[in-house]
């Protein structure tokens, strides 16, 4: 158990998920406060101290992206949105507005914890300022601006790095195309997804153990990349049954 | 062109009687050349060229007025006393009868003549317009087209504007049109009307706004699904707006004609009923998939929950029992996507958003979603390194994909081999999947696309709705490709392949400043 008593705030006008998500968390050593309505949420997220927000899209009184842009006017606590298949462009929306990842419905509760963790993590590494981001047999260290595989220094040209930058600075999250490309690029090329293709395929040729099965730098089809973290082994970080079986997805 | 018509007919006879004097004047010297050289005495009698032509050319009263400066012109030039207005033989009066008595029957003559002329052509107008008509209702494809179609007919042959409103439903509110155009007090004209609070069988006209006179009526007193029309005469008063009326109601017998024999009204009724099937059948199936999924989102979840829970973990049997349910959920999601996602092709079909995408990226993700379903098969991969990037929607591709990786396990046995291979050439990405299972006999080969068709050999033995590879081809199509099923024959392996377009010619370069 990584954050033993974590504080979940969780979102959702139906009873049954709220009941499940709640099980699963407290089995999981997390505190769990309940929310049905929008208005109840962003209420509970100003009265009590919390430390993830997992929101569903379809509440009764307002809309998820609402919530997701309110709280985040506010307050920096990571925010998981739980979204529905066939709608790319509504995650993209909902990562811009802040969200910090999404889950895609129905989804099974080690996803959501993987997530969760990852969330939780990346926020009390940005506390803490560490500057080490370890994936797998990767190393990128962004004070020294380096990048270790299996101990051995990579050379990465300024832009591959500038690439990997941005995804450590959101390890285990998901950065859509438009950020990635604003970063690295620019605003003027956030339409060229061209150009991100080219050189994650060269970044993958010098990161990954297998470049053509990608476990660290993971790709999120039409929404962005994700840089995985441990607990996330980059396969089935989509698919909610995700293969990883409970117990290693916990580890 | 209304207007200029009119512009005309109020200058036409001015110089109708312009150039009847002026051929008078012609005529008058060329007798006087005429007597001078031939020594010729009686040359009055030419006057009546210009008596004929004037009376064939612009009516009775230029042919009047010839007639009468032919005789006084010869009175004065030509007969005794000359250079004076006075009459003494008896033949002038004579020849005056005589000029006036051709102007009149001439003029009479080529004005029937006329009218026959216009009258036909304008049939022959209404003829073209009325085969217009009958052929654009014949591939009409709905109610508005057959509406606009009515409309843009009378529109045409009336030559004035024409508004069709659809029902009794549709006239108060908006139409097809902006109806901002039609004065209100028309509208509420139609609304009566087509509400039959008013009965207007052969027309009511009404006063819009700016002295417009409209005329408002059924377009077929006994047919209400025709509609009713509402026509803009203009400013016209009494008399042309009843021979307006009068060739509306023409119009509208012929264009009736032709509705009723091209059974529109059965049509339309028809039409009407299908659009509240199709809304009724969106809704439903909106708010079943909601009702349906939202439950299985709890079950899912609580079964993952539940797989984890101490009390469970480690109960092998109690573990498999949580295992089917979430199986089980997992698959009854699956059929329901595919209704959904069916729904959605053959209703307003499915907009890709298009990217540049990498074929890697969707082949991996499409293997992930597949994972545990693949877990049991001998996955080969054969992917060369450098496939080109392709401009599609990444998700509906690998969602077709998920389809195909979905049919290669459910008729293939477990721990066959199933293998993917990905190649470039001619300008084309072609993806197939390839499988050692039932095959396709030659029949299954031919209808392997279509909707609801499952292999008859399989039907008892495999479970499915037979949707996937049809929304796994439309999936494709959409995004410019084509799918292809092949198989040596049942029992002998299935290869099902996906045709992408790769145009390398635009495959965008890098700008050199994004190459470092």
């Amino acid at each position: 158990m990584n954050e033993p008593s974590a504080i979940v705030l969780v979102v959702d006008d139906e009873v049954q998920i709220r009941r499940f998500l709640r099980t699963g968390f407290e089995l999981n050593g997390f505190v769990v406060h309940e929310a049905a309505t929008g208005a109840e949420a962003i209420r509970s997220a100003t009265l009590r101290p919390i430390d993830i927000v997992i929101a569903d899209l379809g509440l009764p009184d307002m809309d998820g992206a609402e919530v997701v842009e309110r709280i985040r006017s506010w307050s920096s606590v990571p925010i998981i949105v739980l979204s529905v298949r066939s709608s790319e462009a509504q995650k993209v929306h909902l990562l811009e507005l802040g969200a910090d990842d999404y889950v895609v419905k129905p989804f099974g509760m080690a996803e959501l914890l993987a997530r969760v963790r990852v969330a939780l993590r990346r926020q009390s590494r940005a506390a803490s300022g560490e500057p080490i981001v370890k994936v797998g047999p990767l190393t990128i260290d962004l004070s020294a601006r380096a990048v270790m595989l299996n101990g051995s220094r990579l050379n990465l040209t300024p832009k591959e790095y500038r690439l990997l930058q941005v995804l450590a600075q959101h390890a285990g999250n998901v950065v859509t195309h438009q950020h990635l490309l604003k970063e690295v690029w620019g605003s003027v090329h956030v339409q060229d997804t061209h150009y991100l293709r080219i050189f994650v395929r060269k970044l993958r040729q010098k990161i990954e153990p297998h470049p053509d099965s990608p476990r660290i730098l993971v790709t999120e089809l039409g929404v962005g990349y994700r840089l995985a973290q441990s607990g996330q082994d980059g396969e089935g970080a989509t698919a909610w049954t995700g293969g990883a079986s409970p117990a290693k997805a916990d580890g | 062109m209304p207007n200029a018509l009119r512009l005309l007919n109020v200058r036409e006879p001015w110089r109708g009687l312009a150039l009847t004097f002026f051929m008078v004047a012609v005529m008058t010297a060329a007798i006087h050349v005429i007597i001078l050289s031939v020594g010729l005495t009686r040359g009055s009698v030419l006057y009546l060229i210009p008596v004929l032509i004037a009376s064939i050319r612009w009516g009775i009263v230029a042919a009047l007025f010839a007639a009468v400066c032919g005789v006084i012109a010869s009175a004065f030039f030509f007969f005794a006393p000359r250079y004076s207005f006075e009459i003494r033989d008896p033949q002038e009066v004579i020849n005056l009868a005589l000029y006036i008595f051709t102007a009149i029957v001439v003029s009479q003559l080529a004005g029937r003549l006329k009218r026959q002329l216009e009258l036909s052509r304008r049939r022959e107008i209404d003829l073209a317009e009325l085969y217009a008509f009958s052929r654009r209702l014949a591939v009409a494809f709905d109610l508005s087209d057959i509406h606009s179609a009515i409309e843009d007919h009378l529109a045409a042959v009336i030559q004035r504007k024409v508004v069709l409103f659809a029902g009794a439903r549709e006239a108060n509110a908006s139409d097809r049109h902006n109806n901002g155009s039609v004065p209100e007090s028309v509208q509420k004209l139609v609304g009566d009307v087509a509400g039959g609070r008013r009965d207007a069988g052969a027309g009511v006209t009404v006063a819009g706004e700016a002295g417009d006179v409209w005329l408002v009526r059924p377009v077929a007193p006994k047919s209400p699904e025709f509609g009713v029309i509402a026509i803009n005469f203009g400013r016209e008063s009494g008399g042309n707006v009843d021979e307006m009326r009068a060739r509306v109601d023409t119009v509208l017998v012929d264009a009736t004609a032709t509705l009723e024999r091209l059974g529109v009204a059965h049509a339309i009724s028809e039409a009407r009923m299908r659009a509240q099937t199709d809304q009724l059948r969106e809704a439903l199936i909106g708010s079943v998939s909601h009702e349906l999924r939202t439950p299985l989102a709890s079950i899912l979840g609580a079964a993952t929950v539940l797989s984890t829970a101490p009390a469970l973990r480690d109960d092998k049997r109690l573990q498999a029992l949580v295992h089917d349910v979430r199986d089980e959920a997992e698959r009854l999601n699956n059929d329901i996507q595919n209704l959904l996602d069916a729904t959605r092709i053959s209703s307003d079909g499915v907009k890709p958003h298009a990217e540049w995408a990498d074929p890697a990226d969707i082949i991996n993700s499409a293997l992930d979603r597949c994972r545990r379903r693949l877990s049991d098969r001998r996955m080969v991969l054969n992917l060369p390194a450098d496939l080109p990037l392709i401009h599609v929607d990444p998700v509906l591709v690998q969602q077709a994909l998920v389809q195909i990786f979905d049919n290669a396990v459910k008729y293939s046995p477990s721990g066959s081999r199933i293998t993917l291979a990905a190649r470039a050439r001619d300008g084309r990405l072609i993806l197939s999947v390839t499988d050692e299972g039932a095959g396709l006999t030659r029949a299954e080969e031919a209808q392997i696309w279509s909707r609801f068709v499952r292999g008859e050999r399989h039907s008892a033995t495999t479970s499915g709705s037979g949707l996937g590879l049809w929304i796994a081809n439309a999936f494709i199509a959409t995004n410019g490709g084509k799918m292809h099923a092949v198989s040596d024959g049942p029992g002998l392996g299935t290869t099902v392949a996906i045709e992408l377009p790769v145009t390398q010619a635009a495959v965008p370069q890098l700008e050199s400043d994004a190459d470092e």
